[in-house]
């Protein structure tokens, strides 16, 4: 037996991990299937609220935080399994916003700040806004306050906003802050635009620069498993649909040419899975070139996923095309995922001065284990 | 100097011995070496490096201790791939149907007689190669014509090969024919042993797009194999041929990924040191760190079909066929974007180079091995889409 990847000391046991996959699966599969989805994106039900409340209760959203904030302490590991099955099922809800804030609390905000806010957050009590987009503007202090414009992703009802200003970052109560709700084509996350004015923040995050590495990080990660899930999920339907749509008398899954389609998404999905696997390794081992792993995932498994959706449309044929389908709704939050944290060429870059900095020092960027 | 496997008990310690003794070992001129060498003198230095791997135990060590292996686990024939990788080892090329695919066949399928008379053979530097492919059968190999006629105790061949590595250099052939050629076409098939220095054999080499000629044409004339080299029963010989194509799965596929690993780290340390001019190009940066990821991706896959490899069910799976198709992909676009960026100095004919990437046409011309050899990757598709999404097959 050679050593698996998965096998070291401080990362927890597959078996463990498998246990996870299987029961946030379970219970995805049975609340978030397909017609409870459609339902939901045309309004007409509760879908977010409910699922949002069960997380909490099944301890969800507290995988990454440590066990004594009230959280289950299975950091990255367990985080891109909740992801990754989110993402299969599409499932409405600010995980990738409120859990990625959680984790930028857990590595950079100190002891006050983690008691006050992390149990509100793995219990599901509170979530929580991050900036869409990280390179974009910072909040600008006056006073004790800070003001300014911030695209967020998160809740309508987000209870605060983690953010950077020029200095810090800062936790603002968002209960009293004027918001906007845009209407996205990605029905299920929001994006939020929210003015401050002379806001008090509630917390203080000091170190500004590892406080915005730790976000980047921790939502890289999350984006790239909800892509690598979403992608596996919408091509499994897609090739279940072609087994059973018949055109010129047979399956349209037996012609060639939809079958070689088909092998490539399939070896598109086990990449995409290996890419967010890398960087799980390379996080919860801390490893230094973690950061670089982690946006390589996030902007190579975003396109790909948009690549695997938009070829899960065509193959679909004029159904793709419709609103009733499931293709179109897997392809709106691939395209979400691939403009967040920031562009996917400005990631790269960041990648590759990391890479070049980790080389020049004598050192590999390129271990595995 | 004493036996590598030694000490095989202590993992870390063996990773040491192997990374001492490729130090003391191999040639720092090696490549360069290589990059003048005529044909004769590659051949003689692959026999060269085969018999130093055999004086320290290093030729073998992955076949059963009753053949003369010394019966090492994987995690070891991992760190000795991983070693030779590092060390920028020669690889034994001339010897790779002889340590993997013939060992593959007759470990599972041979008769005692045969493991005892053939495995000896290699670790004294036997070659084999490999009769498979006909001009008018390659992805449709079951279609094959060579015809082996019963003649008493012996079978008498007729019929031509194709794409067979090293076959000019090679000692035996593992060798299908067609022995009933009006039963459906994958039940009148028969797998031979020939002895390359049979009457009647003759072989032509192919000169490749790459400027190389390591296949050869097998044309066989009322070629005479004895009764007794037949592997597996008489018309079985598709069952048999599976087990040759199942054992390329596997470490050498790995120690691929890890040298390629090791030469685009040279490569861009090499860049950054010389202050490369495709390292201004915010976009070629960008393309080059994005096959960094897929080839860590490609590494982690790699491992995976290893692991697969030892549990029950492996050949069910498909997932070879997939690792088939992204690492052989990827490698062609890494070798093409060498080509790019290497402008006209790139397309200065040269064949082996020093340097890593040093000679980027050569490269890329040589990673079609990959997209067509093996079973092409539109075979792969299909296999992928077949067996592994449950596609009809129609």
């Amino acid at each position: 037996m050679v050593t698996s990847v998965m096998d070291r000391a401080n990362m927890l046991d597959q078996a463990t991990l498998d246990a996870l996959r299987e029961s946030v699966a379970g219970v995805l599969a049975e609340q978030c299937g397909s017609t409870e989805l459609h339902a939901f994106i045309d309004g007409k039900n509760g879908l977010d609220k409910g699922l949002w409340r069960q997380a909490g209760s099944l301890g969800w959203l507290g995988l990454g935080i440590p066990e004594q904030f009230g959280g289950l302490g299975m950091g990255a590991q367990g985080l891109a399994i909740l992801h990754g099955e989110l993402g299969r099922q599409c499932a409405p809800g600010p995980y990738i916003a409120t859990l990625s804030a959680a984790q930028a609390i857990v590595e950079t905000g100190g002891d006050a700040i983690c008691q006050a806010w992390l149990p509100l957050l793995a219990s599901g009590e509170a979530s929580a806004a991050v900036p869409a987009t990280l390179d974009a503007g910072s909040l600008t202090r006056s006073g004790a306050g800070v003001s300014g414009n911030v695209r967020c992703l998160g809740a309508a009802d987000a209870a605060f906003l983690l953010a950077p200003t020029a200095d810090d970052w800062v936790i603002v109560d968002l209960a009293n802050a004027e918001k906007t709700v845009a209407p996205m084509w990605d029905r299920t996350r929001n994006v939020v635009d929210v003015r401050l004015k002379d806001a008090a923040p509630l917390g203080i995050l000091p170190d500004a620069a590892a406080t915005r590495a730790a976000l980047t990080r921790a939502m890289c990660l999350a984006i790239a498993a909800d892509s690598a899930g979403g992608a596996r999920s919408i091509t499994e339907r897609t090739i279940a649909y072609m087994k059973t749509r018949e055109q010129f008398g047979q399956p349209i899954a037996g012609f060639q040419a939809l079958k070689h389609r088909a092998a490539d998404l399939a070896t598109k999905l086990a990449v995409a899975d290996e890419m967010v696997g890398h960087a799980v390794q390379r996080m919860a081992t801390d490893e230094p070139d973690a950061d670089l792993w982690a946006s390589l995932a996030k902007s190579e498994v975003t396109e790909a996923s948009v690549f695997i959706a938009t070829d899960c449309v065509q193959l679909h044929g004029g159904v793709g095309f419709t609103w009733d389908f499931d293709p179109h709704v897997f392809l709106k939050r691939a395209r979400l995922n691939e403009v967040l944290v920031m562009a996917n060429t400005a990631l790269r870059d960041q990648a590759a001065a990391a890479l070049a900095a980790i080389t020049m020092s004598g050192r590999s960027a390129l271990e595995l284990e | 100097m004493m036996s590598i496997l030694e000490a095989q008990h202590d993992l870390p310690a063996f990773r040491q011995a192997i990374r001492n003794w490729l130090a003391e070992i191999v040639p720092p001129d090696w490549k360069a070496r290589m990059v003048r060498a005529s044909n004769e003198e590659y051949i003689a230095f692959q026999r060269w490096w085969m018999a130093e791997r055999s004086k320290v135990g290093l030729a073998i060590p992955h076949w059963p201790k009753e053949y003369g292996g010394a019966g090492l686990s994987q995690r070891h024939l991992v760190a000795i791939a991983d070693e030779m990788a590092r060390a920028d080892a020669p690889q034994n090329r001339l010897f790779t149907i002889s340590l993997i695919h013939m060992p593959g066949t007759l470990l599972p399928h041979g008769t005692e007689a045969q493991k005892r008379r053939y495995l000896a053979g290699v670790a004294k530097g036997e070659v084999w190669c490999q009769g498979f492919s006909e001009p008018n059968s390659g992805s449709d190999l079951a279609s094959l014509r060579t015809r082996a006629v019963r003649d008493g105790d012996h079978y008498v061949v007729n019929g031509q090969k194709i794409w067979s590595s090293n076959s000019m250099y090679a000692d035996h052939c593992l060798l299908l024919t067609r022995t009933d050629p009006n039963a459906q076409k994958h039940r009148g098939i028969t797998y031979f042993i020939m002895d390359m220095r049979s009457p009647g054999v003759e072989v032509r080499p192919i000169r490749q797009a790459n400027g190389r000629a390591e296949f050869g044409e097998l044309f066989l004339t009322d070629v005479r194999i004895p009764a007794e080299n037949m592997i597996g029963a008489e018309n079985n010989g598709w069952r048999v041929a599976q087990a040759t194509l199942a054992s390329e799965r596997g470490v050498i596929s790995f120690e691929g990924g890890e040298r390629q690993r090791y030469e685009i780290e040279a490569f861009y340390r090499k860049s950054l040191e010389t202050g490369a001019a495709w390292l201004r190009d915010a976009q070629l940066h960008r393309d080059f760190i994005s096959f960094l990821a897929e080839m860590q991706a490609a590494r982690r896959l790699l491992r995976r079909v290893l692991e697969e490899s030892q549990t029950q069910g492996a050949s069910a799976s498909v997932l070879p066929s997939i690792v088939k198709l992204s690492s052989t992909v990827l490698r062609q676009r890494i070798c093409s974007f060498m080509v790019r960026i290497a402008g006209v100095d790139g397309q200065v004919f040269a064949l082996l180079a020093e340097g890593p990437f040093g000679s980027p046409m050569f490269d890329f011309l040589s990673a079609f091995s990959g997209t067509i050899a093996g079973g092409t990757n539109e075979i792969q598709r299909n296999i992928v889409a077949e067996r592994g999404l449950g596609m009809p097959r129609i």
